[in-house]
Parts: structure tokens; sequence; C-alpha cells
């Protein structure tokens, strides 16, 4: 049996959080959310460092902007500067729509760049529509092995 | 003892200078006197003494001399003579202003002639007191220095009018950019709750949590259209050569939809091309006709824009057969948040038309509404024409 698809979501607001994992939970692909609250934390968990030895290595992020301790420009470039994670696809999930977020979100190679939507059926789709898109149409290179 | 007795006395003097827009009260002022007659100097002074009015003077003769004082100290007034060996006391008028100063000059002169005393005045000098009639000079000083008291008292409400301004579109946009967030908590879960539990409480529960997402739905969208109105203002004209022509289509593409379902019929003449801010431009357009198909009559709506040069500036209009304004509301439909009507009536947050003041009143235009209940509304609005973008509108941006 295949096992879940993993996602890492990186969001210190639990409300977000929530209700990212529940739309994913409740969708055809059963998708597994792992949440992380700053940025430092989404790094450790990528690296399997500290509590975080027994992590599954993620298909997909999705990195929110603005986040405690590291922020989310940070952790983007840090990925993408990292052979082993650099191919998984990172989603920039935010509430800003200044263009010089979307601008150097890209910059520093982020895959996507999606808005928070600011109602709840804008908000599931949203979520929906990536899941799919990522871990479903979307073609990805080989995941490389632990 | 003797100092104590006499600062009273000072201060009184003092006070007198505070007050020295008062008729007849007794002033002291300090004063440039361009004059190279020492003796008339005296005459013009002692004129001043006589009635009440205290001169500190400083005297200049040449032009060096005259830029070298304004420039060091600060004074009341300028009492200049005319002819004066290599320059005229006219020119002490131009020096003030290049200085950026506003110092009231009168001239103290022999006889100039009629024209020429006019074209002074017209230049900007304050008066012109001939000096075989100084008994007119003290009054000639007071209303002078009177007068630019209240110039500057204009130019102080001005820059704290301007001032408070940006704070309240600071405030504006700060308040509505960090309501964001947390009203999109609200909202999202109060829907969620809405979903999920919908027949399952009772049915005052399920009224209620519809009353709280509307509430949030709709202070979501206030939100959003209070950051446009401050954006307006903070983001500065990026002005460039605009055909008014292609603002207005893309303006009816971007209200394709209401206007497909309206069956409004949008008829234009040639508009012309000036320099503006396009994407402004648009957001006008869009905001006056959405307007126009908005509050349409019982006939599918039938929308005019149109433009006429006259003089220095351009006047487009945008005339509908909608249902019209009460001339009492003329002016009030531009107010920000005003509303004519209820929600249930027509919906909106009565932002679109200030949105629109401020855009024209950006490009130093105005706008105004030409209507009558029931015989449809004609939005006007004039903008200056500019050929190029000034220097100073550029760094407007």
């Amino acid at each position: 049996m295949k096992s879940k698809p993993e996602i890492l979501m990186v969001d210190d607001n639990p409300a977000d959080i929530d209700l990212t994992s529940e739309v994913l939970a409740q969708s055809k692909g059963h998708f597994h959310v792992n949440a992380v609250n700053d940025g430092i934390e989404a790094i450790a968990f990528l690296q399997h460092k500290g509590k975080y030895t027994k992590a599954p290595v993620p298909a997909l992020i999705v990195l929110d902007l603005n986040l405690p301790r590291k922020d989310g420009c940070d952790v983007l470039s840090n990925i993408k500067a990292d052979p082993a994670l650099a191919k998984i696809p990172v989603v920039i999930f935010t509430t800003s729509q200044a263009s010089s977020d979307i601008a150097r979100s890209y910059q520093l190679g982020a895959n996507c760049y999606l808005r928070k939507p600011g109602n709840l059926p804008e908000f599931v789709a949203v979520v929906q529509s990536m899941a799919d898109f990522w871990l479903g149409f979307a073609s990805l290179p080989q995941r490389e092995k632990r | 003892m003797l100092s104590a007795e006499i600062e009273p006395c000072k201060d009184a003097f003092r006070e007198g200078c505070d007050h020295r827009g008062n008729v007849g009260a007794r002033l002291k002022l300090r004063a440039v006197v361009v004059e190279d007659e020492p003796a008339d100097v005296e005459l013009a002074l002692q004129a001043l003494r006589l009635a009440d009015l205290e001169v500190d003077e400083d005297i200049a003769q040449t032009v060096e001399e005259f830029t070298e004082l304004v420039r060091k100290n600060s004074y009341d007034v300028v009492l200049a003579d005319y002819k004066l060996p290599g320059w005229n006391g006219m020119e002490s008028v131009g020096i003030l202003r290049k200085e950026g100063l506003d110092i009231p000059v009168i001239l103290v002169s022999g006889a100039l002639g009629e024209q020429t005393a006019v074209d002074c005045i017209k230049q900007g000098a304050a008066d012109y007191v001939l000096k075989d009639h100084l008994a007119r000079l003290p009054g000639s000083v007071r209303r002078a220095m009177r007068e630019a008291k209240l110039r500057e008292d204009h130019r102080q409400s001005q820059a704290e009018l301007a001032r408070s301004n940006r704070d309240l579109e600071q405030f504006a946009y700060v308040a509505s950019h960090d309501l964001q967030e947390p009203l999109r908590m609200v909202a999202t879960y109060t829907q969620l709750l809405a979903e999920r539990y919908r027949g399952k409480l009772d049915s005052d529960a399920d009224k209620y949590i519809h009353y709280a997402v509307d509430g949030a739905l709709r202070m979501q969208k206030l939100v959003q259209d209070l950051l446009t109105f401050s954006r307006v203002g903070r983001q500065g004209l990026a002005l460039a050569s605009t055909d008014c022509n292609l603002a207005l289509q893309e303006a009816l593409k971007n209200l394709e939809t209401a206007i497909q379902e309206s069956g409004a019929n949008v008829e234009q003449d040639q508009l012309p091309v000036l320099v503006a801010d396009s994407s402004q431009l648009v957001q006008l357009f869009q905001n006056l006709i959405g307007n126009a198909i908005k509050f349409r009559g019982s006939e599918p709506p039938v929308i005019r824009v149109s433009a006429e040069l006259s003089g220095k500036q351009c006047v487009f209009s945008v005339a509908d057969n909608g249902i019209g304004i009460a001339a009492e509301d003329a002016e009030s439909v531009f107010v920000v948040f005003r509303r004519l009507h209820t929600r249930a009536e027509y919906p909106g947050n009565g932002i679109g038309l200030s949105i629109c003041k401020k855009i024209v009143e950006q490009h130093g235009g105005r706008i105004w509404v030409e209507s009558e209940i029931g015989q449809g509304s004609i939005f006007r609005f004039a903008l200056p024409i500019k050929t190029t973008p000034t220097r100073e509108d550029r760094q407007k941006r």
C-alpha cells in the first residue's frame, strides 16, 4: 500500500494549519500534514535534527513568509541551497499581496506563490487545487533516498 | 532695584510686539530701509515713531547689502526707495521671492507716475507711499504687517492640514492592512461553523452564525476599500502621456460582467491624450461607469462618455439615465463612506466616489455632479491639460 503523501506546513498561525490540515485530510489524496511554527523548526524538520530525527521527507513544502525566529525567505533560500532539499517543491502560502514579496519569493526559487484567501470557499478551493496540482498532476523528480 | 522696576515696562513693550496686528497699538518692528539718502531714512522713521511704531532699522544701499541682510536677519517689513544708484527698490521683491521670504515691501518714493505705481503693486509690492505723504506710511506698514501675519497663519494651517491628512492616510493604511489578518480568521471560521453545524444547533444559532459571517465579510470588503482609498493618496502619481480612450476601454473590460448583466449601452466620444496617471484614470472611469450601472432605473442603462476641451482644461462627462441624485446630495456623494441608500437596495460602502474625487484632485482638477431625482446623472470632471510631466510632478512619484 502506498503511504500518504507527506506535506510540511510552516506557519505560525494555528488556525491556518488546522484549516489546511482539515481540507487536505478530507481530500481524495489523503495527504498528511506535518506542521511547524517557525523557520528554525522548519529547517530542523527538513534536516532531521533534534526531535525530528524520524521526520519524513515531505513531498511538498507549504511555507508562510512572516515567521518568528527565521522568516520564510530565509527558510526558502536555505532549502534551495541544500542539494538534498532543493528539488522539493515549495509553495509560498501567505497573506502578503506585496509585489516585492512575490518577486523575491520567485527570485529565491519558490515554485509557486499563493495568497491565503479571506473566506472559506476560496480557502478550501486554493488548498485543494494546490495539493492536487503539486502531488497529483505535476511530474516531480525522483525522491532522494535517505 | 531700578532694573526690577524697569522690567515690567519691557514686558509690556514686548507684548505690544506680539499683538502687532492691532491698529494703533504700540509696536516695535525690524525693518530694512533700502535708501541712499540718509535724510529720507530719518524722515520715514520719524513718521513711524510719531505713530507709535518703534523701528529697529538696517540700511541697505546695494543689492548685495540687501541680500546679505535678509539672509542673516528676520525682518517685519522692507521700506524701499524706487530710484537707487544702479538698481531700483522693486528688485527687492524679486530677491525676497528668490530667498523664499515673505516680507512685505513698501515703496517709499518720489512721484513715479500712476502706471509704474500700479505695475509695482502688480509685481508684489505691498504698497506705495509718496515721500511727501509720509503721514500715510504708518497705516500702510501696519496693514502690510497684518496681511503678512494672515498669510503666515494661512501657510501654517495649510501645512498643518497637509500633515494631518498624511497622518490620517498613514493610519488608514496601517489599520486596514493589519485588520485584514484577524478578520480573515473570523470570516473563515464563522463560515466553517456555518457549514459544519448548519441545522445541528437550533434555528437561532444558524441565524446568529449567519449574522457573524455576513458582518465579517462586509467588514473585509470595507477594509479592502479603505486600503484602496488610502493607497490613492499614498502612492503618488505615475504621470505619463495617457490615451483616455485606452483607459476607458480598460475600465469597460473590467466592468464586462456588469455591462452584460445589465444590458448597458456605453457610448463614447473621441477622448483626448493627457498627461495623467493611467491606472488612476482607469479606476476613475470604472467607478463612475460602475455607479451608472449600479444606480440604473427601470430601463437598461445608457451611458455616454464625452470630453470637451475648454481653455487649459479638459472637461469629461459621464452621463447616465439612472435614478439620479437630489440636488442637496450633490456634494455629499463624494464624501467617504457616505451612502444615500440602504445596503439592501444598493450594496456598497460609499467609497467609490470619494476615490474618484481623490484621483481628480490629485491631478489638480475637480469633480462634480449635475443631476435630478429620476432624471439621470451627469458626473463631470475637469483635468488640467499638461503636455509633459513637470519636474515637480516627477518628484511626486
